[in-house]
């Protein structure tokens, strides 16, 4: 099986779709990835992470409701799909494996600089 | 309170809507909504906190950033999302741009020789065409930079006198002063006095200045001649100093400052340097080095004897026509009192005899292109070499675009069934459009690249036969460029939309069956193209050999004097008394036959002295103009010119009141028999100033103007002139003449050594005439070459198109000959009705041209006839070529192909 490659970027999207309690769209997105980082990102970045996710399976995506500020577009929300969730535990458990392996006498200097949660 | 502002305004708020327009032209339909909706919001977000502009800053920032390959992409499996209607119809033209592309690349490839002929023939035409474009934008260019240029003109004088018009380009000097004073149109006045050349020294360097004015203080603040140092307005206010350019800075003092310097101007004494000015830019219809302040030299009072160059501002909002009444007073005001003194009549008699005086005005903008008066400031341009560059260009350009579109009719032709495959595989007909639109517009622009890099090789040479100076930045500035490319993108498709059109129509049933092929082959388009061009080629072919012909004709027409063995020495005033042993030193030279004293002479830089002349003959008395010579008694023998009548001057005091005069003034004035005739000259008008001779001789008509105008009457006096010394030569070695001269030459003076030969200097009179035959000859070559180029082509498709033709005829008994004239015939009787077409047409051009000289050669039929054979003879030799060598192949290999 293809093992699929996440970016950065598209794991800090898939994060942020998972991490809200509805299904989002651009805007949201985009807003909390700034508001998180405290880099800028344009609408164009974050929907074509969004699509590319999507493309890979890890989100799902339906026609949501328009609004009178977006001109009575509709917005393209979305979802995280079970390959979603299981693509971010697999990092997550990929990253702590890596945490693990830090020696202890390397890890005691890393502390007082970094929270290791994080 | 702001709430409510931006309810109001709420139309206002939105984004740029351009920046949606862009958005919504190149996102794919099925992300747009998504994308844009998202946009919309967040722009609105972003209102209410950073405030609108810099909202719409940042929308139009983000749209930018949606301009990429994901965005742009359309979805390939369509309908599922598609919002925009268009795409339910047929592929959208940009998705198959690259189809295109590639389709056309590998076809111009394909048929690499064909492609090669179509580029550069197309090249060659627009690569004429820009540098033609540079020539005539300069041109028309002159003297616009000035402020205000639209309200300045030059005010010009006009005599009437017995019959005959006498145009000045300078005026009385004190007309100008009283203009300004007595009408308030007139904004600013400014005079200038363009005097002989000056031998100019600095210490012990001297140099001959050929470019110097005297003007009016406010000179440089009337013209836009930028003041490099020293004040504008008061650099000339005093007498003896002088304003010179940058480049004579240089040239005197180097690098060191140039103000308050010293120069010795010639005669007029020490001039004070009070400003550096910058050179004069090309596009002004005068280029001087210096310019003395004109209170150094002496001002003319005299409305009848005086003359300087005046220029004139008006104030918005007054006409010229105001002005030109308002000069008519001026002359019955100031003038009729000395027309009296002068003439001897009252202002009214002169009027009624049918005289007249006035003055015109001309915009300075059209000096350069429309003025040819007497004492231009430099030689002029004219608005008819204006005219027939155009016409050139254009016609050059039309022989390129008629070939661009034969060649690619002709080449579309083998394509038909293509096209009926294509439409069979379902492709539609605005598809086809698009291909063969972008094949051509292809074409022309590979063509383009190609004509850039023939200018950049031309420039050189160009430069050389315009007499200008242009620089690869002058071609290389965008609005020419993007002309180009205007021009270009505009040629083909006119050129593309012939096959488009025709060929995308096509049923592809008929294609297939190959019914279609025939009819292309003979299209009339094709041959009424060929006409067309051949009607251009031999109309410049006749145009140049007729040019040719009058160059060689005013060159070698007997002038009257004997050109040929003349050495002209220059600036021999310098030697002062000096002279007259010089002049015997010389004459003691072996290889020098006669020495005379030359100021006046009949081409090349010269004195110029007009006289009035008053003659009696009988009861009879008239009043003349004439331009007259001071000669001495080696004069005539020196030139080579004949006496009709009566004797040459002899070394005598007594000469002094006798005078020579050619035929044409014994005709005019009406002397039966003129030896013995009294006349005498006006002078300036007073009693003093008129002097009686008597006339001695009578010299053969020889051509002292050039040949636009016929013999003028012509009074010499006796005296000599000693600005120059002619001497006739027969010299085998010239060298060491030339070597001996200047040995004598420095001994008695450290001036620079200058001379020139008299035929020389002749020739240089039709420079301009010379540069027309130049060019013409290089256009006709030009023109042809082309037209060949598109012959060859189409005569190679043609004949491939009948290469089973060819071999059924050979199989049934036809000899090569035989098939050869086939296949010429077609294009011989095009270019025979071509002839029939170009000839008159020419005929009637070179006649207009030739009506500007009083003497010239006749057009003749040979001359048609002769550009008919040539350019069969170079038609038959390109399509031989090809007739020949399908008429050689073997029956049996072109029955086989396909």
């Amino acid at each position: 099986m293809r093992k699929t490659i996440l970016g950065e970027l598209e794991e800090l999207v898939l994060l942020i779709v998972a991490s809200s309690t509805e299904e989002v769209y651009g805007v949201p997105v985009m807003e909390e990835l700034q508001q998180q980082t405290g880099r800028d990102f344009t609408i164009s970045a974050v929907h074509t992470t969004l699509y590319r996710l999507e493309e890979k399976g890890f989100l799902s995506s339906s026609v949501g409701g328009a609004t009178a500020e977006r001109g009575g577009r509709r917005k393209r929300l979305f979802a995280l799909t079970a390959a979603g969730g299981k693509a971010l535990l697999e990092i997550q458990e990929m990253r702590n494996r890596l945490w693990q392996s830090i020696p202890q006498n390397k890890l005691q200097l890393l502390i007082p600089n970094q929270s290791i949660e994080k | 309170m702001k709430k409510q502002q931006e309810s109001s305004s709420q139309h206002k708020q939105q984004p740029p809507r351009w920046a949606d327009k862009l958005l919504e032209w190149f996102v794919a339909p099925h992300l747009l909504e998504y994308v844009q909706g998202d946009l919309h919001e967040d722009f609105y977000n972003q209102v209410s906190k950073v405030g609108l502009n810099k909202a719409r800053r940042a929308y139009i920032w983000a749209v930018v950033h949606c301009l990429t390959p994901f965005f742009i992409k359309r979805k390939k499996t369509e309908y599922s999302y598609s919002y925009n209607k268009q795409s339910h119809k047929s592929p959208l033209f940009t998705h198959m741009l690259s189809s295109y592309f590639t389709i056309a690349f590998r076809n111009l490839w394909r048929h690499k020789a064909f492609t090669a002929i179509n580029i550069v023939g197309l090249a060659l035409g627009l690569a004429v065409c820009l540098l033609i474009v540079l020539f005539v934008s300069h041109e028309s260019s002159y003297d616009s930079y000035h402020i205000g240029s639209d309200r300045m003109y030059r005010m010009t004088m006009n005599f009437r006198m017995d019959g005959k018009d006498m145009n000045f380009a300078y005026v009385s000097e004190p007309a100008g002063p009283a203009l300004l004073r007595e009408y308030p149109g007139v904004e600013a006045i400014t005079l200038l006095r363009d005097d002989s050349d000056m031998l100019v020294k600095n210490g012990n360097s001297i140099f001959k200045e050929e470019n110097i004015a005297f003007v009016d203080s406010n000179f440089f603040s009337f013209f836009a001649l930028p003041m490099l140092k020293g004040n504008v307005t008061n650099v000339l206010t005093e007498p003896r100093t002088l304003v010179i350019t940058k480049t004579t800075a240089r040239k005197y003092f180097g690098d060191a400052d140039a103000i308050g310097k010293t120069l010795e101007m010639g005669n007029l004494g020490l001039f004070r340097v009070t400003g550096v000015c910058e050179d004069v830019p090309s596009n002004t219809h005068f280029h001087y080095d210096m310019f003395g302040s004109v209170k150094s030299v002496n001002r003319g009072t005299k409305w009848l004897a005086s003359g300087a160059h005046t220029y004139v501002r008006l104030r918005s909002g007054y006409s010229v026509q105001q002005l030109v009444a308002q000069s008519e007073k001026l002359v019955s005001k100031y003038a009729s009192a000395e027309i009296k003194e002068f003439f001897g009549t009252s202002f009214s008699e002169f009027q009624q005899k049918g005289n007249r005086m006035g003055f015109s005005f001309q915009p300075i903008t059209d000096i350069h292109l429309h003025s040819n008066l007497e004492d231009e400031l430099e030689a002029n341009s004219d608005v008819k070499y204006i005219y027939i560059f155009s016409a050139i260009a254009v016609f050059i350009l039309l022989l390129a675009c008629i070939n661009f579109m034969n060649l690619s009719t002709a080449g579309s032709a083998g394509r038909s069934k293509e096209v009926g495959i294509r439409k069979v595989l379902g492709s539609v007909q605005s598809q086809l459009v698009s291909q063969f639109l972008i094949e051509s517009v292809l074409l022309t622009f590979l063509a383009l690249i190609l004509a850039l890099g023939f200018v950049v090789l031309l420039l050189p040479s160009f430069n050389d036969l315009t007499g200008k100076y242009f620089t690869l930045s002058a071609i290389f500035n965008w609005q020419l460029l993007l002309a180009a490319m205007g021009a270009c993108l505009i040629i083909g498709l006119l050129a593309g939309s012939y096959p488009a059109f025709v060929l995308s129509s096509f049923k592809p049933i008929a294609v297939l069956k190959g019914k279609l092929q025939a009819n292309l082959r003979s299209g009339w388009l094709r041959n009424s193209l060929v006409t067309g061009q051949f009607v251009v080629s031999i109309g410049i072919i006749i145009a140049t050999i007729v040019a040719k012909q009058q160059l060689h004709f005013i060159q070698n027409k007997k002038v009257g004097f004997d050109k040929e063995q003349v050495l002209v020495l220059h600036d021999t005033q310098v030697l002062g008394d000096k002279l007259n042993a010089f002049k015997t030193e010389l004459s003691g030279l072996s290889s020098v036959v006669k020495v005379s004293l030359a100021g006046f002479l009949p081409a090349g830089t010269s004195r110029e002295s007009v006289d009035g002349i008053q003659f009696r003959d009988g009861a009879r008395t008239g009043t003349h103009r004439n331009k007259s010579y001071f000669i001495d008694e080696d004069y005539l023998p020196t030139l080579g010119i004949r006496l009709a009548q009566g004797r040459n001057f002899v070394k005598s005091s007594s000469e002094s009141s006798s005078v020579l005069i050619n035929e044409s003034a014994a005709k005019v004035y009406g002397f039966k028999n003129p030896i013995g005739q009294q006349i005498s000259t006006i002078g300036d008008g007073s009693e003093g100033s008129k002097r009686t001779y008597t006339v001695v001789g009578v010299v053969k008509d020889f051509h002292f103007e050039n040949m636009h105008q016929s013999i003028a009457p012509l009074v010499m006096f006796y005296g000599g002139d000693n600005t120059q010394l002619a001497l006739r030569i027969q010299a085998n070695d010239l060298p060491v003449l030339l070597n001996s001269i200047e040995k004598l030459w420095k001994a008695e003076t450290d001036n620079p050594f200058a001379y020139s030969f008299l035929n020389e200097r002749f020739n240089t009179i039709y420079q301009s005439e010379q540069r027309i035959g130049e060019l013409f000859s290089v256009f006709a070559g030009l023109a042809i070459i082309i037209a060949c180029l598109g012959l060859f082509g189409l005569a190679a498709f043609t004949t491939h198109q009948r290469t089973k033709e060819v071999g059924v005829r050979k199989v049934l008994g036809a000899s090569v000959g035989s098939i050869v004239t086939l296949l010429l015939t077609n294009y011989l009787k095009l270019i025979l009705l071509a002839i029939v077409i170009a000839s008159p047409i020419a005929g009637y051009t070179m006649n207009q041209w030739l009506k500007d000289f009083a003497y010239k050669v006749d057009l003749s039929w040979w001359v048609f006839a002769l550009a008919g054979v040539v350019a069969i003879f170079v038609a038959i030799l390109t399509v031989s070529y090809q007739a020949i060598k399908a008429a050689l192949v073997n029956p049996v290999k072109s029955l086989r192909s396909e």
